[in-house]
């Protein structure tokens, strides 16, 4: 399973119903990544082709965001040292996060 | 740390929850309406993100207008609110532990309206962990909330209203459906006709989307669930298997295969029974309200005093319904703490039972479309995760009730199922059914024990600033 | 009618009718639940003899080596982890309480020395800056107690031992030749020439079948475990005030306990955490170990704990009733319960015990402190 979206030129969002918030960069490990202020984290990763958010406990399997309500803890990033569900934090200009795997490699 | 007294806590601040503390308000109590999400709502009416405005030439849908007059409400009539925090523990007094962006807080209720809705349920297939595998709820919420598609091309599948909501949801938001499976027949939908006699404006709806799915070309595969999804190269390959009326695959080679970037599913809705189980209010097993609900009157009392659930985590019946019963949770409870004579409550409550009954046929109708089949849990194929934090497979979870784990607690005890962070939201209600085929029913298999945290939260949110003086050290340990 | 019936389904149950059976007994265990739910298999899992109390060091000594053999003995292992143990001193008085407990525990053969922080560090890198002395202790470790019923089970059945699970006791009739032990709910009574007792907190009520009375103190101990983290230490944590137990498992989960104290009782079990001794019970952990304070909790649960007047076990014949023994409410039974269920067995065999038992005698008429 390959990290990005099959066609990344064509965005996910769709605009017909709403006008977005300001259009901010945010911070993912450590590359910057386009989106929307206040967009869900989770959805703003997810529409960056970046579905894979964690790998699985026992059998290593690749993981992503899954209930978008803050309950199955699939869609955890780090924001410094909290742990949070992504689908539950607001995107922001100054936000950075890690993705468990990255701050595993990171930290060790 | 002293806590906060407060009249009425109303945990859930959706359709239930928000009409339930508007009333209490109406009715002279000092309420607090609680919700981890920034603003009212719930999971049915989702704000759009802090930021966001709606656009003027797009129209607005009946749901999204609902959503918006009812947080205008809330704000008209100054109910006092507490956005974006985290309720994780309520003591048996119903001391309510909150943590929020400025640390702990803890209120002193001396009643608790629990309307904090429903999880929703997958059972489990090969390949349902894969990222761009997401719920149905998930996939509403990407496309109401975060106006977001799935998926470029996406199979929708499952069972349930939602299924023909997100699929004609991602069609007017310009995507692709490459096909919808419904464990349903056609029969079954009949069936429902006769609820949405009260609501011709859905069953108008209804039709217009099943209209829009033909016009479309998207295959509508009634009786089909998934068998698999793979990885196939930078998409997903998913074969679909037929099945019978009990959601149980059939053998069948012909079943289609489809390729797609998104996958989204869902089986049906499960009342969130996490806090009256950690109250330990007695619990029964209702299949066709969407699994184990608080046992409750008419009004949302519990089995214990204080406790009150209102909405669908009270059983599924509806966004509709929740509203009318958000309202005589809040009436019973006004009429319990003394605050509101007999005569009045009679009245309010009988007009309001009357609109509940309305509402709830709909939403019944709907709830036994999305009920647990047995056939879909028998099918689960041995190797598949069902315990997604712990990867615990069906296959551990049979060898382990073969060995002799009796309950939902013992199962928990030798598989870890249950054991991880969403402390079995996301599997309980599948492996009860497993364990319920070895040990007779889901009355024998019983409930993991509900436990605090409601939700994980860490050492440093729940111990605060402190120094190694400030720890309460008790009597050191004999010699 | 069995040649004896042991009232009660956790480690210091399980193991006397363990050893009873394979000592040819023909053996019954009855349990008002699933064997070892209640505190066999609900506590920390400690294996450590940092927080055994001095006297039972020689009992724990045996016994960590019975659960590091468990897959042996027992077929079934308890995923037991042998891993140094370190007691901590963050403050003069701990440093003092150091010396002491491990002074009294060396005097009874435990191999346990006092080192610098330096040292401890290098056993122990995450360990907070602070940290003012240490006691070593190369022989600890931990368990998963949640996987005792099961191994048990096994055992037990392949032994040839009757386990009767979800049959409450109400009563026991004890004659001169044998007991009757009658159940609740209308299930037929059983007879056996010995009945063992080994109720943990309920031992209590059950000696007051027997028209004994010794108070057994019941702890509500509280218990926090944490979501998978990555590896932050590896050692079992332990604070020279008694006051703390810390251990990461293989998976990841850090296991925090310590006895704070919960609310509950024998009737009710275990009703809720008290939410300052929640917090007090995480700041020592976060104290100790700083890295915890990131972990995110998963869960919280309570066990009880028995303890005697005189805070050692309750170990021999039950006074004035022939052929009724007791066994239990040995501080971090746990850690002990292999050993303790073999020299009940030994005794009631009629062979001579590895080490003496705990003469129950002693408790009669003694006041519990407190009380």
């Amino acid at each position: 399973m390959t990290k990005t979206s099959p066609s990344p030129s064509l965005s996910l969002r769709t605009d017909h119903a709403v006008r977005r918030g300001l259009a901010v960069r945010f911070v993912v490990d450590g590359q910057p990544v386009d989106a929307f202020e206040g967009e869900s984290v989770a959805a703003a990763l997810y529409a960056a082709g970046l579905r894979e958010l964690r790998r699985s406990p026992r059998d290593g399997a690749p993981r992503g965001l899954f209930c978008m309500m803050g309950s199955c803890q699939e869609c955890l990033v780090w924001v410094g040292t909290r742990k949070l569900p992504s689908c539950q934090l607001a995107v922001a200009a100054a936000l950075e996060i890690e993705t468990l795997s990255y701050r595993e490699q990171r930290i060790g | 740390m002293s806590p906060q007294p407060v009249d009425a806590l109303v945990i859930g601040a959706g359709p239930a929850g928000a009409r339930a503390a508007l009333r209490a308000q109406a009715c002279g109590l000092d309420v607090l309406l609680v919700d981890e999400n920034h603003d009212a709502g719930g999971q049915v009416w989702r704000p759009i993100p802090p930021g966001f405005a709606r656009a003027p030439s797009g129209a607005t849908s009946p749901e999204a207008r609902d959503g918006d007059a009812l947080r205008a409400e809330l704000r008209r009539a100054s109910v006092r609110c507490l956005f974006g925090h985290k309720l994780w523990n309520i003591g048996t007094n119903l001391r309510a532990d909150l943590i929020g962006p400025e640390g702990s807080v803890s209120w002193q209720p001396r009643a608790l309206i629990v309307a904090t809705g429903t999880t929703e349920r997958v059972v489990p297939f090969p390949g349902w962990t894969l990222p761009g595998v997401i719920g149905l709820a998930a996939a509403t919420i990407l496309l109401k909330s975060q106006n977001m598609l799935p998926g470029h091309r996406t199979v929708v599948a499952g069972a349930g209203p939602l299924l023909l909501a997100v699929a004609t949801g991602i069609l007017k938001a310009g995507g692709e459906v490459a096909a919808v499976l419904d464990l349903a027949s056609p029969g079954d939908w009949l069936r429902t006709l006769p609820s949405l006699a009260s609501r011709p404006d859905l069953l108008w709806q209804g039709l217009q989307w099943q209209a829009r799915l033909r016009a479309a070309g998207v295959p509508v595969l009634y009786r089909h669930g998934i068998r698999s999804v793979e990885a196939a190269g930078s998409g997903l390959e998913v074969r679909t298997q037929r099945v019978d009326a009990d959601g149980q695959p059939t053998v069948d080679a012909t079943a289609p295969v489809f390729a797609a970037d998104a996958v989204t599913v869902g089986h049906g809705l499960v009342p969130g029974t996490d806090i009256t189980r950690l109250l330990r209010a007695r619990h029964r097993y209702a299949v066709e309200l969407g699994g184990w609900v608080a046992e409750a009157d008419a009004d949302g009392r519990t089995s214990v005093a204080g406790l009150y659930v209102a909405g669908d985590g009270a059983g599924i019946a509806g966004a509709a319904a929740a509203g009318a019963h958000g309202e005589l949770a809040a009436l019973a409870c006004a009429h319990d703490l003394g605050r509101l004579d007999a005569t009045t409550h009679a009245r309010e409550r009988d007009r309001l039972q009357s609109s509940w009954r309305r509402s709830a046929r709909f939403g019944h109708a709907m709830g036994s479309l999305m009920a647990l089949r047995d056939g879909a849990v028998a099918g689960i194929a041995p190797d598949t995760v069902v315990c997604r934090c712990e990867d615990v497979t069906r296959a551990e979870i049979d060898a382990a009730a073969r060995d002799g784990a009796r309950d939902m607690n013992q199962l928990k005890a030798w598989t870890r199922c249950g054991m991880g962070p969403c402390q079995g939201r996301s599997c309980g209600d599948v492996a009860g059914a497993l364990l319920a085929l070895h040990v007779g029913s889901r009355e024998a298999a019983g409930c993991f024990t509900g436990r605090a945290p409601l939700r994980p939260v860490s050492l440093a949110e729940v111990a605060g600033e402190y120094t190694y003086a400030d720890i309460p050290i008790p009597k050191a340990a004999p010699l | 009618m069995y040649d004896a019936i042991v009232v009660g389904g956790g480690v210091m149950g399980c193991s006397t009718a363990l050893h009873l059976a394979r000592g040819g007994m023909h053996v019954a265990v009855v349990d008002r639940g699933a064997l070892c739910r209640e505190a066999s298999g609900v506590n920390a899992g400690t294996l450590t003899l940092h927080m055994t109390r001095a006297a039972l060091v020689p009992y724990a000594m045996r016994a960590w080596q019975m659960w590091m053999d468990a897959d042996k003995w027992l077929g079934m292992g308890v995923l037991a982890t042998h891993v140094p143990g370190l007691t901590l001193a963050f403050t003069e008085a701990e440093c003092e309480l150091v010396e002491l407990r491990a002074a009294a525990r060396r005097a009874q053969g435990a191999p346990i020395e006092v080192i610098t922080p330096e040292r401890a560090r290098q056993i122990e890198p995450g360990l907070h800056p602070g940290l003012l002395k240490a006691g070593y202790c190369e022989i600890d470790g931990f368990a998963s107690a949640y996987l005792t019923g099961r191994a048990f089970g096994h055992a037990l059945k392949r032994a040839g031992v009757d386990v009767i699970e979800n049959a409450p006791v109400e009563a026991i009739d004890s004659g001169d030749a044998s007991h009757v032990v009658r159940f609740a709910g209308g299930r037929e009574p059983l007879r056996a020439k010995r009945v063992v007792l080994a109720g943990g907190v309920w031992i209590e009520p059950m000696l007051a079948w027997l028209g004994v009375d010794i108070p057994i103190k019941v702890l509500v101990n509280q218990l926090i475990v944490t979501e998978r983290i990555r590896p932050v230490m590896r050692s079992v944590l332990s604070v020279a005030n008694g006051l703390l137990s810390l251990k990461q498992f293989a998976n990841g989960t850090v296991l925090i306990g310590g006895g704070w104290q919960g609310e509950g009782d024998r009737e009710r079990g275990g009703v809720e955490a008290r939410p300052q001794n929640l917090v007090g019970n995480m700041r020592l952990a976060a104290y100790a170990v700083p890295a915890l304070a990131e972990a995110r909790i998963a869960r919280i649960w309570l066990g009880l704990e028995a303890e005697t007047a005189d805070a050692l076990p309750i170990i021999g014949d039950v006074p004035g009733v022939a052929n009724a023994y007791v066994i239990g409410s040995a501080h971090s039974g746990y850690t002990s319960g292999p050993f303790m269920g073999r020299i009940m067995a030994q005794h009631i065999l009629g062979q001579t015990p590895d080490l003496p038992l705990f003469e129950p005698t002693r408790l009669v008429g003694m006041t519990m402190p407190g009380a």
